[in-house]
C-alpha cells in the first residue's frame, strides 16, 4: 500500500460535479503537484482530504487506512496539514499565536492546568515554554523573526502566507497539503517559493501536495504531476509527460 | 515596534515563558500591589452602602468574565445568562436551606450545576452556528425564570430569602466581609481566566471564532471547544449567582430577565469583545449603571435636566427605564463606531501616541540627516 | 375539548406565524436573526395607542399611523444603524439588533412607563362566538382572519409584483441581482420596512388580547423564533406553517399536560427540532463551500 492513495474520489455539489472519478498515489519523500485551471477542481479535492466536505463517492488512504469520513481535526491528527487558498489564519493572533495552535494536538492542557498556570514550573507553563521553543526554528527558517508578536491580521499578504505555511510545519505533518502557494506573486517570488518547497521536502522529510495554478512552477518542483480540468483527471504522469501532454497543453490553451 | 524586531535580533536565546508569564516586569508588580492596597483599603474608605455597590459591581465582573469566554473567545452569542446566574443563586441557597450545605462548597457547587447546564445548552453548538444558539439561548433564558417562577421549590414568584452564610467559623454578616470574599473570588477567577486565555485551551476558544475550518485543520475538536466554553463561562457565571444571593439576602425570578441577559452582553460588548481588561470595565461600569438605575435624578447636574426633560418629554416613573436606552445605546455605538469597544479604543490611543512618537523620531533622524 | 383547543391554537399560531415570517424574510435577504423585530412592533403598537388615546383620533387612522411608523422604523434600522457598521461580521450585526432592542425597550418604558394598559380594539376579546360546541372570541376570529389575509398578500406581493419578484431574487443572489439592475441596497432596506409592519399587525392583535406594555412582544419574539425553527429560518411558508403548528401543540401540551410550563414548550422545540433537524421541518439543508 502506497504512503497516500486517492481512489475513485468524486464530489457533486447538487447539480454540479466539481471532481469526478479522480485516482492517485504519492509516494512519501514525493513532490506530487495537482495542476488544473481555475474551477478544475483542485481545491474541492483538497478539502475531501483534509475532512472539510464528506465525498459523495470514493476512498482517501493515508498510511493504508481509510480516512474518508473522518472529521477534519482527526484527520490532522493522523498528520496531515493543509494551507488554504484563501489564507484561513486566525487574523487577530500574533503570528506565535497561530504556530502555538499548529501544536495544538500535541500539547495536553485542559481547562484546570490551564487555569492553574502559577509559575515558570506548572505543567502548563512547561508545556507552553517548550512547545514555544520548539516553533522557533520554523520561525527562523521562515523568516517570520520580525513580525513574530504581530497580528496576523496586519501583515502583508505574502507574509501571510508564510505565516500559514509555519502553522501547517508547527504541526509536524508527515504529508503537507500547499494549497497555491505562488498565488498573487510575481517571478521572483515565485522561484523564492520553490526553492522554500525544495527545501521543507529535503530538510523536513515530509510530503508534500502541492496546487498550484502556475503551472511551470508546479511541474519544474514535482516528482509526479496530476492534471485536472473540470473535475476529470485528464493525464497523470512525471513532470516531462505531462508539459507534453496534448490534452493538457489543450486545456491550458482553451482556458486562454 | 522597533525596539521589538531589535530585542528579537540580539537575543537569540529568548526565554519563551516570558510570553504567557502573568507578571513581566518590574513595573507590572507594582501595578499588582497598588491594585491589592486599593481593593484592601476600599470598604474601609468609603461610606457602607458604597460596599455594597462594590460588591454587586465585582459579581457582574465575574458574569463579564464568563461571557468574555463565551462571546468574545468563541464567538458565540448568548442571551440567556441571566438564566445561569439563576440557576447558580437558587443552587447555592437550596443546598444552603434544603440540605445545610456550608456556603463555600454550596458556591462551588453552584458553579458545578451551572456549568452542567451550560454544557447541555452548548451541545446543540455541536452541529449549529451562528443565529440557531443565540435563538435557543434566548428560549434557555426565558425558560428559567418561567420554570422558577411557577415551582414551589423555588419558591415561585415570591422568591427564597437566603441564610445567613459562614466561612468556616466566621460569619459574613456585613457588607465588609462579604465584600473581601466576593472580591478576592473576582481576583482570582479574573487571574484564573487570564491564564487559561494564554495557553492552549484559550488559544483553541479563540482559534474558533476566527477560523472555524482552520481550527478543526489544526486538530482542534471545535464542537467539544465550543461546548466547553459553554460550560466554562455558565460555571463562572453560575457563582457570580450565588455570590448575588448572598450579598443581596433574597432571590426571586425577577431579578433574572432577558434584559438583565442583555446588559450581560453590553458589559462585554462596551468593554471589548475577548479582552480581559476590557470585560471588567465593561462590567463595572454596566453594574453600576444597573444598579443606579432607580436614581438618575439624584445625579448631579445631569439629574435635575434629565428629570426635566423627562416630566416634559417623556414621563418621571419611566425614568429608571433611561438606564436601559443608555445600555441598548453603547452596545449600537460601540458596534458601529469602535466593535473593539474601550479596549479597542484604548489600543487606538496607544497607536496615535506610538506613530507621533515615531514620526518625531523620523523627523528628527531626517533632520539631522539634511545637516 | 379538542376542536376549542384547536381553535385556540390557530389563533395562537396566527400571530407566531406573523412574527415568523416577519423575522423569515429579513433572515433571508441578510442572514440575521433580527432580535428588535418584537420590540419595534411594540413600539409602533404603542404609536397606535398614543394616537388612540391622546391624540383621540379612530382606529383606521391610528393603526395606519403605526403602520407608517413601523414601516419607517424598520427602514431607518437598516439604513441608518445595520448598513454603517464597520465590521459587519455575523457576530456584531446580532449584537447590533439586540442593542437596539434594549434601546427601544428602554425608549418605551422611559415614555409610557411600565404600567399594563388596556389596549383599545374594534372587536372585544370577551365576546363569545359560537361554531357548534366550539367557542372563540371575536378577537380570535378577527386574529385569524387578519392574519390569514395578511400573509396571503404578503405571499402574492414576492410571487406576483415585479418589486416583489426583485426583491426575491435580491435574497437568493445578491450579486447577481445587481447585475440584472436590482438595486440591492434598497431592497434590504425595504425588506426590514415590509418585515417591521408584519410584527406590528402581531403586536396590534397581541395587545388588546393582553396587555400593552413593554415587554408586549417578549413572549411571541420568542415563539416566532421557534416557530420559524420549527419550519425552517430559509423558507416562508415553513415558518408560518410551523407558527400555526407551534400554536396548536402549545395549547395541546396546556390543554392535557401542564398549562404553568406551557410557555416552555417553546423552548424544548427549538432544541429537539435544532437536534433532529437543524433546517427545519420544511427547509432544505446548505451545504456552505468554502
Amino acid at each position: 500500500m502506497s504512503f497516500f492513495a486517492v481512489d475513485g474520489l468524486t464530489m457533486r455539489f447538487g447539480g454540479l460535479t466539481a471532481l469526478d472519478d479522480v485516482s492517485f498515489e504519492v509516494d512519501q519523500g514525493m513532490i506530487f503537484s495537482i495542476i488544473g485551471p481555475n474551477g478544475s477542481g483542485k481545491s474541492t479535492a483538497f478539502n475531501c482530504i483534509s475532512g472539510i466536505y464528506q465525498p459523495t463517492a470514493g476512498k482517501i488512504y493515508f498510511e493504508g487506512e481509510g480516512i474518508s469520513g473522518l472529521a477534519p481535526h482527526h484527520i490532522a491528527r493522523l498528520g496531515i496539514a493543509r494551507t488554504f487558498q484563501n489564507i484561513e489564519l486566525f487574523s487577530t493572533e500574533t503570528t506565535i499565536d497561530n504556530l502555538m495552535l499548529g501544536r495544538h494536538q500535541h500539547m495536553h492542557s485542559g481547562v484546570w492546568s490551564g487555569v492553574a498556570m502559577l509559575g515558570r514550573a506548572t505543567s502548563a507553563a512547561r508545556e507552553e515554554t517548550e512547545n514555544r521553543e520548539r516553533v522557533q526554528w520554523i520561525i527562523e527558517l521562515l523568516d517570520l523573526v520580525q513580525v513574530r508578536d504581530r497580528p496576523v491580521g496586519e501583515l502583508p499578504y505574502g507574509t501571510q502566507k508564510r505565516v500559514e505555511l509555519a502553522r501547517a510545519l508547527a504541526m509536524e505533518p508527515k504529508l503537507l497539503l500547499v494549497d497555491e502557494p505562488s498565488a498573487g506573486m510575481n517571478a521572483d517570488e515565485r522561484a523564492e517559493v520553490a526553492e522554500r518547497m525544495r527545501e521543507l521536502r529535503a530538510e523536513l522529510g515530509v510530503t508534500i501536495l502541492l496546487i498550484e495554478h502556475h503551472v511551470q512552477l508546479a511541474i519544474g518542483l514535482a516528482d509526479r504531476v496530476l492534471a485536472l480540468n473540470f473535475g476529470k483527471p485528464i493525464a497523470q504522469g512525471a513532470p516531462e509527460e505531462i508539459r507534453q501532454h496534448p490534452e493538457v497543453i489543450k486545456a491550458y490553451l482553451g482556458d486562454g | 515596534m522597533n525596539d521589538r524586531h531589535i530585542d528579537v535580533v540580539i537575543e537569540p536565546t529568548r526565554d519563551h515563558y516570558e510570553d504567557i508569564q502573568l507578571f513581566t516586569a518590574r513595573g507590572s508588580w507594582i501595578k499588582l500591589a497598588l491594585l491589592l492596597v486599593v481593593l484592601v483599603s476600599l470598604p474601609l474608605l468609603l461610606p457602607g452602602y458604597r460596599v455594597f455597590t462594590l460588591n454587586y459591581m465585582a459579581v457582574f465582573v465575574i458574569v463579564g468574565l464568563g461571557m468574555n469566554v463565551l462571546v468574545g473567545y468563541t464567538g458565540q452569542v448568548s442571551l440567556g445568562h441571566a438564566g445561569f446566574l439563576a440557576i447558580g443563586a437558587y443552587t447555592m441557597v437550596l443546598l444552603m436551606t434544603r440540605l445545610a450545605v456550608p456556603f463555600p462548597i454550596a458556591l462551588v457547587m453552584a458553579g458545578c450545576v451551572s456549568a452542567f447546564f451550560g454544557f447541555l445548552l452548548g451541545l446543540p453548538a455541536l452541529r449549529l452556528a451562528g443565529p440557531y444558539l443565540a435563538i435557543a439561548t434566548l428560549g434557555f433564558g426565558l425558560a428559567v425564570t418561567q420554570i422558577i417562577g411557577h415551582s414551589a421549590l423555588f419558591g415561585g414568584h415570591m422568591g427564597l430569602v437566603v441564610p445567613d452564610a459562614m466561612v468556616g467559623p466566621f460569619p459574613l454578616s456585613g457588607d465588609v466581609s462579604k465584600y473581601y470574599v466576593i472580591v478576592g473570588i473576582t481576583f482570582v477567577l479574573a487571574l484564573g481566566v487570564r491564564n487559561l486565555s494564554v495557553t492552549r485551551v484559550g488559544r483553541a476558544f479563540r482559534a474558533i471564532r476566527d477560523s472555524e475550518i482552520a481550527a478543526a485543520t489544526m486538530g482542534v475538536d471545535v464542537a467539544y471547544y465550543k461546548t466547553l466554553s459553554f460550560a466554562v463561562s455558565a460555571a463562572l457565571t453560575g457563582v457570580a449567582g450565588g455570590l448575588l444571593a448572598l450579598m443581596t439576602g433574597f432571590i426571586s425570578p425577577g431579578v433574572f430577565t432577558f434584559t438583565l441577559s442583555l446588559m450581560f452582553l453590553a458589559m462585554v460588548v462596551f468593554g471589548g469583545l475577548s479582552s480581559i481588561t476590557g470585560a471588567v470595565l465593561g462590567s463595572i461600569v454596566m453594574g453600576y449603571l444597573n444598579l443606579e438605575m432607580d436614581a438618575f435624578q439624584e445625579l448631579p447636574v445631569l439629574g435635575p435636566a434629565l428629570e426635566g426633560f423627562s416630566a416634559r418629554f417623556m414621563s418621571t416613573v419611566g425614568l429608571p427605564n433611561f438606564g436601559w436606552v443608555v445600555t441598548g445605546m453603547l452596545i449600537v455605538f460601540t458596534i458601529l463606531l469602535e466593535p473593539r469597544g474601550l479596549y479597542g479604543l484604548w489600543i487606538r490611543a496607544l497607536d496615535t501616541m506610538k506613530y507621533s512618537k515615531s514620526a518625531d523620531a523620523e523627523l528628527s533622524r531626517s533632520g539631522s540627516g539634511a545637516d | 375539548m379538542l376542536p376549542q383547543v384547536l381553535a385556540s391554537g390557530l389563533s395562537a399560531g396566527s400571530i407566531y406565524a406573523l412574527m415568523a415570517l416577519a423575522l423569515v424574510i429579513t433572515y433571508k435577504t441578510t442572514e440575521v436573526p433580527n432580535f428588535a423585530q418584537g420590540d419595534m412592533a411594540m413600539v409602533s403598537a404603542f404609536i397606535a395607542y398614543m394616537f388612540l388615546t391622546d391624540f383621540e383620533t379612530g382606529f383606521i387612522f391610528a393603526f395606519g399611523a403605526a403602520l407608517v411608523f413601523a414601516f419607517l422604523l424598520g427602514v431607518g434600522f437598516e439604513v441608518l444603524l445595520l448598513r454603517r457598521m464597520r465590521k459587519p461580521t455575523h457576530l456584531n450585526l446580532i449584537i447590533m439588533t439586540l442593542g437596539f432592542t434594549l434601546a427601544l425597550f428602554g425608549f418605551a418604558g422611559w415614555k409610557w412607563g411600565a404600567d399594563q394598559r388596556q389596549f383599545p380594539f374594534p372587536v372585544s376579546a370577551n365576546e363569545v362566538i359560537r361554531f357548534g360546541s366550539v367557542s372563540i372570541s371575536t378577537l380570535s376570529v378577527a386574529t385569524i382572519l387578519i392574519a390569514g389575509i395578511l400573509m396571503l398578500l404578503v405571499f402574492a406581493f414576492f410571487r406576483f409584483t415585479k418589486l416583489g419578484v426583485a426583491m426575491q431574487a435580491t435574497q437568493q443572489d445578491p450579486i447577481a441581482a445587481r447585475i440584472n439592475g436590482v438595486p440591492a441596497r434598497a431592497v434590504v432596506g425595504l425588506t426590514f420596512g415590509i418585515s417591521s409592519v408584519i410584527g406590528t399587525v402581531a403586536a396590534l392583535l397581541t395587545a388588546p388580547l393582553i396587555t400593552l406594555d413593554p415587554t408586549l412582544m417578549w413572549d411571541a419574539l420568542l415563539k416566532g423564533f421557534a416557530a420559524a425553527v420549527l419550519g425552517g429560518l430559509n423558507t416562508p411558508v415553513g415558518a408560518v406553517l410551523g407558527g400555526y403548528l407551534l400554536g396548536v401543540i402549545e395549547n395541546l401540551f396546556g390543554a392535557y399536560i401542564s398549562v404553568e410550563f406551557k410557555s416552555v414548550v417553546a423552548f424544548l422545540i427549538i432544541v429537539i427540532v435544532l437536534w433532529f433537524r437543524p433546517s427545519g421541518l420544511f427547509g432544505r439543508h446548505h451545504e456552505r463551500k468554502v
